[in-house]
């Protein structure tokens, strides 16, 4: 009886360290072609794979509400893409190095709406 | 002759008698020392101001405590429009006033409108000085911040990124700020 309550028990702590460790690609290529990636604090990508690196299209949704769909130059938002804030304002427009880089528009939560050229995150008045 | 005499009033004294006097002597020798160390190291009325705004730190950390496990593990926001629980003024200041922690993914969130921030929190290996989580009685919101520095190509820079805290994430042991919007 005390060995199998201990074996019980050993056996859920590594069920549950290997549950809390459970970060990699869950489905799919992940390697070249198209995959899902989980992170460590839930953050996920599904998307474009070339060479292990994030590359072309995908989707990017962090825990807290971000998410980012468009176009990944080796894993850093480049290209065109829309990031969505958590309480649903957006940015729709070019990215470079993971920053808003080039013609977009941001449009608040409100409705209000801000069109222009970007230079890494800063609207350029 | 006079002492002798007096030794021997006392002598004479009943036993409880001479035991009540000792008993009283014991207790005055106490008192007096009690009041010459605390007016030598003691702090008084000030001691006993601190001690009561400690015991109401306590018993205000205990009633937010309370709060905190009485709601739902998950994302709580002060927006409409998600699926998330959604605070109410009261329970937002509440909230607002027993958080402490800003997770990884609300700082590097903060940062995509801040790049000088986001090279030094990058180049400084994603460590933050200081984050503060405070209510702002005038505007009745809750302000969450904090401060990246260190040396960024051979400058020393030190930037404060602060915004509101529009939602948080309830583990159902503490709270943290989950985004912090500062556009």
């Amino acid at each position: 009886m005390k060995k199998s309550i201990i074996v019980f028990l050993l056996s859920f702590l590594a069920c549950s360290s290997v549950l809390a460790r459970s970060t990699g690609c869950k489905e799919g290529n992940c390697d070249n072609g198209y995959g899902k990636w989980v992170y460590t604090d839930k953050t996920t990508y599904e998307g474009e794979w070339v060479s292990t690196k994030k590359q072309g299209i995908g989707i990017e949704t962090w825990p807290n509400g971000y998410i980012y769909k468009g176009e990944f130059k080796n894993s850093v938002w480049s290209g065109i893409g829309t990031l969505t804030f958590p309480d649903g304002s957006t940015y729709e427009g070019e990215w470079k190095n993971g920053f808003m880089n080039g013609q977009g528009i941001f449009t608040w939560s409100d409705g209000k709406q801000k069109t222009g050229i970007w230079k890494n995150g800063k609207l350029q008045e | 002759m006079l002492k002798k005499n007096y030794n021997y009033k006392i002598k004479d004294l009943p036993e409880s008698l001479k035991q009540f006097i000792g008993l009283i002597i014991i207790t005055l020798i106490v008192i007096i020392s009690f009041s010459i160390l605390n007016g030598m190291f003691g702090e008084g009325d000030e001691l006993v101001k601190r001690m009561k705004i400690e015991e109401e730190r306590i018993a205000e950390e205990r009633k937010l405590n309370k709060l905190i496990s009485s709601l739902p593990s998950g994302i709580l926001v002060t927006f409409d429009g998600t699926d998330h629980y959604k605070l109410t003024d009261e329970v937002y200041e509440q909230v607002c006033n027993a958080t402490k922690l800003i997770p990884q993914r609300a700082i590097m969130g903060a940062n995509f409108l801040n790049f000088r921030a986001h090279e030094l929190y990058t180049i400084n290996g994603n460590k933050i000085d200081e984050t503060f989580v405070k209510w702002d009685q005038e505007k009745g919101k809750c302000f969450a911040g904090f401060t990246v520095s260190g040396n960024n190509v051979g400058v020393d820079e030190s930037i404060t990124i602060s915004g509101e805290a529009l939602s948080f994430l309830s583990t159902g042991i503490d709270t943290r700020v989950y985004f912090i919007k500062n556009f």
